[in-house]
């Protein structure tokens, strides 16, 4: 083995301080160690902590500059209200009156509508307890469509907790790390140290993006695919791993239900279209799967986008069945993968719900169909995702704003709520690693500041539904301790863990859920999976639609998370939410050069943007920073027809 | 310059950064500084080339703390000085806020504050090395692109990681994958 003793480190502050508050980071889910300085109710300095196992010490961007959120001028701290949008708001005595407020235009929309009009929008910045808030008050209510971040369901674990994902600090043990449409290196900087790490130990580092990332200018072979089909690329690695080399006897005896089944249809699937499909030859498709089959610890991690598409499921199939899983530094590592599944809505005894949980309308077709009357959106959800090109909130009778910013929401909303950001308030944080982390308060919010259990307690009293969120303090405030400790007891997916194990946890002995095997609820094990079957063929890329050649994506950065990092200074100009990349040669059929105002149109709405020359998108590719990737789309200069664009665009793509 | 006083490298590998912009956060945290100045600067660089051959490369970059800088010799007021130990500084109590600096600095170091009408300027994290810590850059970064400690001992990790390399390289010729 080799010897090699790094510089040892020197860290700490030269602040002076009242008190070090240790806790973790809720910027991503990395949730790396936290060391605050904090001087008369001030964060003067924030270090990492070098008996963080993740972190060591070491932060990114926004590990730092969430100081500037909290400590920021341009903070809501007082209910607000007003008749309609445009007139200026007007500040409320208190909360109580807010909330009475609230409640009675509520009642009017429900009496008018019925309670299915109501639509509510987390964004993940407002913490677990407004998620799981709204979605106990909206099962009382009657309506099942809580939506998180980016329009996606709560709760995707079901699909990957038959796999426990080994933690990020496994990696380092890697001999190849395969990252699928995650760009580690720019959305979490810190866990792709110890991918960098891994590299240094000899591991091949394998990114495949449809965007040239910085997570592919670092990766020993990087591929650029269609946007889109990173599922497909699994499927097709899967054909020729398993079904051309059979070197499924790497699996572990009964690790499928029906390994034959499965194995057939991967060999019927054609690999003929592959090319087309993935964007990649067929060489380099064959050096790949002969890279991987040639490795034993191989981890696979693959991006949030891949969850909400088709065959997600292959790559934890893929990974079991070439002997990956359970090894040490093999895998499947589903990035962002959410929380457990945490059973808040009913209690023992409720009726069913009116409607079946999860079987609401897509998003789009909600707010598209015009059913949509009363909104409560926390951040800048309403902006971001719900409605990011307008529409929604002119319809609606009723929008409330939950947030800590006068953000876009907080424009279109009629009433506001200021909140705590995650650095005010306390609770259970679940990382990506399956760790269960307490956050802990550093500051005290401003006055006026509430959490998101506080909103939706203060709400449900107002309906008389106090005995439902029975988690009061003596001063009328949640008791964030009580909340957690009760969802803990009645949540399968966190049998064994306890609160006061998480709250007391050292640095270096973190908890995970499920807490051991034989806490894992016999519901949710599966000793034989089921394995993902292949399709006929591999589809083309759905994504292009006609009279919009182009492809919109959303891009990541260190210096973006939730709606806060739109305020922070130091960070703002480092990466514009007006900016669209375009690839030079696209620009240039346009006539569009570096800095010019753009539009980009989609068949929901349209966007204007400031162009950004970049060679990362590919010629049929735009990225932004917004998260309305996914979507086909049109480019013009502000001065040109929508007609004149696309005969420009189409005659360079084909 | 003298040579007995204890003096340190700061030292950036290119090949390790990922434009995390981690470090340039840190400095603001550090020296209470808006917005604005970048006292220490990643610039990306690409992507470069064309089809599937693209480069992309983050360089981070700050004050050179020259050891004849131009910029103490422009000084009018003598704010900007050389330590013994070879770091540059702006002493801010002297600081008129007049930016000659700026112009005789051939590589567009010292910026002006717009909060407080000084210069700002990477000192090093005086105050900090001076504690015997670390600067606040260097111990943030995810990467490990940015290193720090005396010339001897950094020079050695240089030397040992790509010792570790070649060794490496000769591991991965002798199993070659399928």
């Amino acid at each position: 083995m080799l010897e090699h003793h790094p510089i040892k480190r020197s860290p700490g502050t030269r602040q002076e301080r009242d008190q070090l508050v240790r806790t973790v980071c809720q910027e991503c889910s990395v949730a790396c160690g936290l060391l605050v300085s904090v001087k008369g109710g001030v964060i003067v300095d924030v270090q990492g902590d070098e008996d963080h196992p993740v972190s060591r010490g070491r932060l990114c961007a926004r590990g730092t500059a969430f100081v500037q959120g909290v400590h920021s001028a341009e903070r809501l701290t007082a209910p607000a209200a007003r008749r309609k949008r445009g007139e200026p708001y007007k500040a409320l005595e208190d909360w109580k009156s807010g909330v009475d407020l609230l409640a009675e235009r509520l009642r009017q929309v429900r009496d008018r509508h019925g309670p299915d009009a109501l639509v509510i929008a987390c964004d993940r910045e407002s913490g677990l307890d407004f998620r799981l808030g709204a979605r106990r008050f909206a099962r009382l209510w009657g309506t099942s469509q809580v939506f998180d971040a980016a329009g996606e369901p709560l709760d995707p674990w079901p699909e990957g907790l038959d796999s426990p994902t080994a933690p990020c600090t496994e990696w380092i043990h890697s001999e190849c790390l395969l990252l699928v449409e995650a760009d580690l290196a720019a959305s979490h900087p810190v866990a792709f140290g110890l991918i960098q790490e891994a590299q240094r130990r000899g591991a091949c580092v394998v990114a495949a993006d449809a965007r040239f990332t910085a997570t592919l200018a670092k990766a020993d072979v990087a591929l650029r695919i269609r946007p889109g089909q990173g599922n497909a690329l699994g499927l097709a690695l899967a054909k020729l791993m398993v079904a051309e080399r059979g070197l499924d006897d790497r699996a572990p005896e009964g690790a499928f239900t029906d390994p034959a089944a499965w194995r057939a249809s991967l060999e019927r699937m054609s690999l003929e279209s592959a090319d087309a499909a993935l964007g990649i030859s067929g060489d380099a498709l064959r050096h790949l799967s002969g890279l991987l089959a040639g490795r034993r610890a191989v981890t696979v991690l693959t991006g949030r986008e891949l969850a909400t598409r088709p065959h997600h499921r292959i790559w934890l199939t893929l990974a079991k069945a070439m002997g990956w899983v359970g090894r040490s530094g093999g895998g499947w590592y589903p990035v962002d993968a959410g929380t457990p599944p945490l059973a808040v809505e009913g209690d023992p005894g409720d009726a069913p719900p009116t409607q079946p949980d999860r079987e609401t309308s897509a998003l789009p077709e909600l707010t598209e169909g015009g059913r949509v009357q009363a909104l409560v959106c926390s951040g800048d959800a309403l902006a971001e995702w719900v409605s990011p090109f307008g529409g929604v909130a002119e319809q609606a009778e009723l929008v409330a704003h939950f947030g800590a910013f006068p953000n876009a929401t907080w424009e279109a909303a009629s009433m506001s709520f200021p909140a705590a950001l995650w650095a005010e308030r306390s609770g259970l944080f679940f990382g990506g690693d399956r760790s269960v982390e307490w956050g802990r308060p550093i500051v005290e919010p401003p006055a006026g500041c509430r959490t998101g259990l506080d909103f939706w307690m203060e709400l449900a009293r107002r309906f008389g539904w106090e005995q439902r969120f029975p988690w009061a303090r003596a001063d009328g405030l949640a008791d964030h301790d009580a909340f957690y400790e009760w969802l803990l007891a009645r949540s399968p997916a966190a049998v064994g863990v306890r609160l006061g194990d998480v709250r007391e946890r050292s640095a270096t002995a973190r908890c995970f859920w499920p807490a051991g095997e034989s806490a894992h609820p016999a519901a949710l094990r599966s000793a034989a999976l089921e394995a993902h079957p292949a399709p006929a063929s591999l589809a083309s890329d759905g994504a292009v639609a006609p009279g919009y050649p182009l492809a919109l994506a959303t891009v990541s950065s260190s210096c973006r998370s939730g709606d806060a990092s739109r305020f922070w200074a130091w960070t703002r100009t480092l990466a514009s939410e007006d900016a669209v990349e375009i690839h030079p040669d696209t620009a240039r059929r346009l006539g569009v050069e570096n800095g010019d105002e753009v539009l980009v149109e989609t068949p929901r709405g349209e966007l204007s943007a400031r162009a950004q020359l970049s060679r990362a998108v590919s010629t049929s590719t735009l990225g932004t920073l917004r998260r309305v990737g996914g979507l086909p789309a049109l480019l013009r200069k502000k001065d040109q027809s929508a007609d004149e664009a696309r005969a420009l665009l189409c005659e360079a793509i084909p | 310059m003298t040579t007995h006083v204890r003096r340190h490298l700061w030292l950036a590998d290119a090949s390790r950064c990922v434009g995390c912009f981690g470090c340039e956060v840190a400095c603001k945290l550090e020296h209470g500084l808006p917005g604005g100045p970048r006292t220490v600067r990643v610039v990306p660089v690409g992507p470069r080339g064309d089809g599937d051959a693209l480069s992309l490369s983050f360089q981070p970059t700050s004050c050179c703390h020259c050891d004849r800088p131009a910029c103490v010799l422009a000084c009018p007021t003598g704010a900007m000085q050389k330590r013994a130990d070879g770091i540059v500084f702006s002493d801010l109590e002297r600081c008129i806020g007049c930016q000659t600096c700026a112009v005789a600095c051939p590589f567009g170091v010292p910026q002006l504050n717009p909060a407080t009408g000084k210069i700002a300027k990477c000192d090093g994290c005086r105050a900090r090395i001076d504690q015997g810590l670390w600067p606040a850059c260097t111990l943030k970064c995810p990467s490990g692109a940015l290193m720090f400690g005396s010339p001897t001992r950094v020079v050695n990790q240089i030397r040992s990681q790509e010792a570790v390399k070649v060794a490496r390289s000769f591991g991965e010729q002798e199993r070659e994958p399928v």
